[in-house]
């Protein structure tokens, strides 16, 4: 064993995964630090300011969204723009916005919607993407979904829906009724919209382009 | 270091070992059940509506996926950790007491799924019906049951090390053990910020699923070539270090490729691309390296003029290689076609996806565990060489075929949906359902159930073989 | 460090088969390299059959760039798939320099 090579040297490699795997671990950490930083949520004063937030605060639901593409970025991004009623008002302050997502967040663990839908593309593949489903033309107000509710507002055609989905026979391959209460389905429709309003670099890709309902108006 | 491995008998961690193998098996079972289940509503949508929904069925599947594999990997380290050591494992009366816990907990949540389902949108249902979050649906309570069961075995396992004789096997799953359970606790916590949610999720799917289970396949591997073909073990455990390096230095920051759209910044596009280039590196290492080293200790063998295997356990062996060969296809191939940002921007979210989750899942994992238990089954019946019958060969070739079989279709599922769904139709609901409609994607689907038939079939060869095959007399003895 | 063209042009719809094609080739001709390579050390493979294993090296060399000219990946992209074919190239002789280095030190 007199010459031993360190490339045949047990400990050498043994000294070379631990540093390998220690300097990962740490970059991720330190990666992971500014990550947070960059999603955390935003506030109510953020948006009154304009200022940018990659997971904007609860009370974007005071806002119209839409998804434009961005030539500086070379993909479509969610804009926040003017003031948009959600269920009848525009004013929900901050407490109120945060009260309302949380139900909405909480209610789409318990419900399991992530084991049909996606939800910023994880999840299952049974039922459609939710990540920008806010935005989806067939919810808009001349779209299929709105109308099968006979609902005004986009938000209530949601929240109907959502509380009575198997009398909405969209596709043989039906939602089922989960219990939905009126509070939690606007807690849901909350949630909907504020995921809408996350900044995901473009994805999905050309979301509506052949409906065009989309861009912008 | 064990002088050899088949003194099973008398084993209390082996016992224990063979419990944690057989509630794998029947959980594995539950696994293929309600895949199917689900498969069935991909083709006959009314199929259980509002009884069994597919969400609950799919959570079943995924969850008790997770469990049998879970329970496999415990069962498999108690197996070894007298073979390494060269003592009894310690604290093996808790480790009992904690195995009886671990199962009575599951029954218990699998039942709450099964029959609750549901609960109103409140913390009390995070708390005792499920949490809602892919793979790691288990309800709050379960978490900290799961993580004190973890901590038990740990315990175990680090005692047992430091007692006995620590060899480089024991000292990689002594490090890959701790960082599984610890990696547990960033899942168990709610936010209302989807995306953060979506961050530490992937620190507990991933980290597990990509580095800390890969190194555990790693040990596993290497133990498997030292007891059935006797490779020495120096090469083998040197091996595994550079594996480990390999394996966490690519693994650990190609978590960038879960962070390209779920709202975390542009540059994890970087990170994710360039380490999910080089994960596949490490994969076609071990598949290297177990053909290596059987060509070499066959070739040793053979230069003495004696015609005979060098394997002493034929069934596990074609498992053991199976998964070198799986590990490369289904992680290696079918991760690495969807993984770079330009393309998985269309890919992100389609029944690809769920090709590579078969695959990989079944390739990187199933497989060499299953091959654990058929050292298991070699080691409590005292057999010297263990064969081939019938039913072990129907069991690779259908499980084999039948896994193989829903991954294609569905990766043709998923070529459907991305070019339909996708990059023309911009992924609205107009546009999934057009995708789902195609003549293409209602085949592959029927192509899928007809193949998870099969696996299953070939599940029920594996289960005749692994209560059979101990007292049959073709084995030598 | 941000790739400005990372996504801008949409991939054209008939790209995606050759795409997903040659990716898959990527590693079905990496493994036949790789594999060629060993058996031919460990004597499974007779010697001439060596220079078949690095043509198959060529050909996952031109899919990864196939793939990644399709794709119309940027810079940083590029240079990480020219680092994960020359890993590649690397990969079976490191392994089989240190496995024999190991073999030669224990058996003699």
């Amino acid at each position: 064993m007199a010459k031993t090579s360190v490339w045949s040297d047990n400990r050498f490699w043994q000294r070379s995964a631990a540093w390998i795997t220690g300097f990962s671990a740490v970059l991720l950490i330190w990666l992971t630090f500014d990550t947070a930083g960059q999603i955390s949520m935003g506030t109510d004063a953020d948006l009154q300011n304009g200022v940018t937030k990659r997971v904007p605060g609860p009370t974007v639901i005071n806002y119209k969204i839409s998804y434009e593409m961005s030539t500086a970025r070379g993909h479509e991004v969610p804009v926040i723009g003017e003031k948009e009623k959600f269920f009848g008002r525009d004013d929900w302050s901050e407490e109120e916005a945060g009260a309302l997502l949380h139900l909405g967040k909480l209610g789409s663990q318990v419900k399991n919607c992530m084991n049909c839908h996606t939800l910023l593309g994880n999840g299952a593949y049974y039922a459609p993407d939710l990540t920008k489903a806010w935005l989806d033309p067939a919810w808009q107000n001349d779209g299929t979904m709105q109308a099968m509710t006979g609902k005004d507002t986009k938000e209530e055609a949601m929240a109907e829906f959502l509380q009575h989905p198997s009398t909405y026979p969209t596709h043989a391959r039906m939602m089922p009724d989960l219990g939905i209460t009126a509070e939690e389905a606007k807690g849901i429709v909350a949630f909907l919209k504020h995921m809408s309003s996350i900044d995901t670099n473009g994805f999905p890709r050309n979301f509506g382009k052949i409906k065009g309902a989309v861009h912008g108006k | 270091m064990a002088s050899n491995h088949l003194t099973g008998i008398g084993s209390e961690s082996k016992q224990l070992a063979t419990w944690y193998f057989t509630f794998a098996a029947i959980i594995f079972g539950a696994q293929l059940l309600f895949g199917l289940v689900a498969a069935i509503q991909y083709v006959m949508p009314g199929f259980l509506f509002e009884l069994l929904d597919f969400s609950v069925a799919r959570m079943l599947h995924i969850n008790a996926l997770v469990v049998w594999m879970v329970f496999a990997m415990f069962g498999s380290v108690y197996w070894l950790l007298p073979d390494e050591t060269g003592i009894e494992t310690i604290g093996i009366k808790v480790g009992k007491l904690l195995y009886w816990v671990f199962v009575a907990a599951i029954v218990v949540v699998i039942l709450v799924y099964l029959f609750i389902q549901v609960g109103p949108a409140d913390e009390t249902s995070i708390w005792f019906i499920h949490e809602g979050r892919e793979y790691i649906e288990a309800p709050r309570w379960a978490d900290i049951g799961i993580v004190v069961v973890a901590l038990g075995f740990v315990a175990n396992l680090f005692l047992t090390g430091t007692t006995g004789n620590r060899s480089g096997i024991v000292t990689v799953l002594m490090a890959d053990m701790i960082a599984f359970a610890g990696l547990y606790l960033a899942g168990m916590f709610f936010t209302d910020n989807i995306s953060v949610d979506q961050y530490w999720w992937w620190w507990v799917i991933h980290l597990w699923v990509e580095a800390t289970w890969e190194v555990f396949v790693g040990a596993i591997a290497a133990y498997g070539l030292i007891t059935m073909i006797g490779a020495h073990r120096k090469v083998v455990e040197m091996w595994l270090w550079i594996e480990v390096a390999m394996l966490f230095g690519s693994g650990i920051l190609g978590i960038g490729h879960h962070y390209f759209w779920i709202g975390t910044p542009e540059y994890w596009w970087e990170i994710g691309a360039l380490f999910s280039a080089l994960e596949p590196l490490p994969l076609v290492a071990m598949f290297i390296h177990v053909l290596y080293d059987w060509g070499k200790t066959q070739g040793g063998q053979d230069a003495t003029g004696v015609e005979v295997s060098v394997i002493n356990n034929k069934p596990a062996f074609t498992w053991f290689v199976l998964n070198a060969f799986g590990n490369f296809l289904g992680a290696g191939i079918w991760g690495f076609f969807h993984t770079l940002p330009q393309v998985n921007l269309y890919t992100h979210g389609t029944q690809f996806t769920s090709a590579h989750g078969h695959l990989a899942f079944f390739g990187a994992y199933a497989t060499i565990l299953i091959g654990m238990m058929y050292i298991a089954v070699q080691g409590t019946n005292g057999i010297k060489v263990m064969k081939h019958t019938k039913s072990s060969l129907w069991a690779v070739s259908m499980i084999v075929g039948g896994v193989m079989g829903m991954t294609i279709a569905l990766t043709v599922a998923g070529y459907v949906q991305v070019l339909v769904s996708r990059a023309q139709m911009g992924a609205t609901w107009a546009g999934y359902f057009d995708g789902q409609s195609g003549m293409w994607f209602a085949q592959a689907m029927d192509w899928r159930l007809l193949m998870g038939a099969i696996t299953f079939l070939g599940f029920l060869f594996l289960v005749k073989d692994l209560l059979s095959t101990g007292k049959n007399p073709v084995h030598e003895r | 460090m941000i790739e400005e063209v990372v996504m801008r042009q949409d991939i054209p719809l008939d790209d995606f088969l050759p795409i997903f094609i040659s990716s898959a080739m990527v590693m079905v001709f990496g493994g036949f390299y790789v594999g060629i390579y060993t058996a031919v050390k460990v004597k499974l493979l007779k010697k001439w059959t060596m220079p078949i294993a690095y043509v198959f090296w060529m050909l996952t060399a031109y899919c990864l760039y196939l793939m990644g000219s399709l794709m119309m990946v940027g810079e940083f992209t590029a240079k990480a798939l020219v680092v994960a074919a020359i890993g590649l190239f690397l990969l079976p002789h490191a392994v089989y320099f240190m496995q024999h280095q190991v073999h030669e030190e224990n058996e003699h």
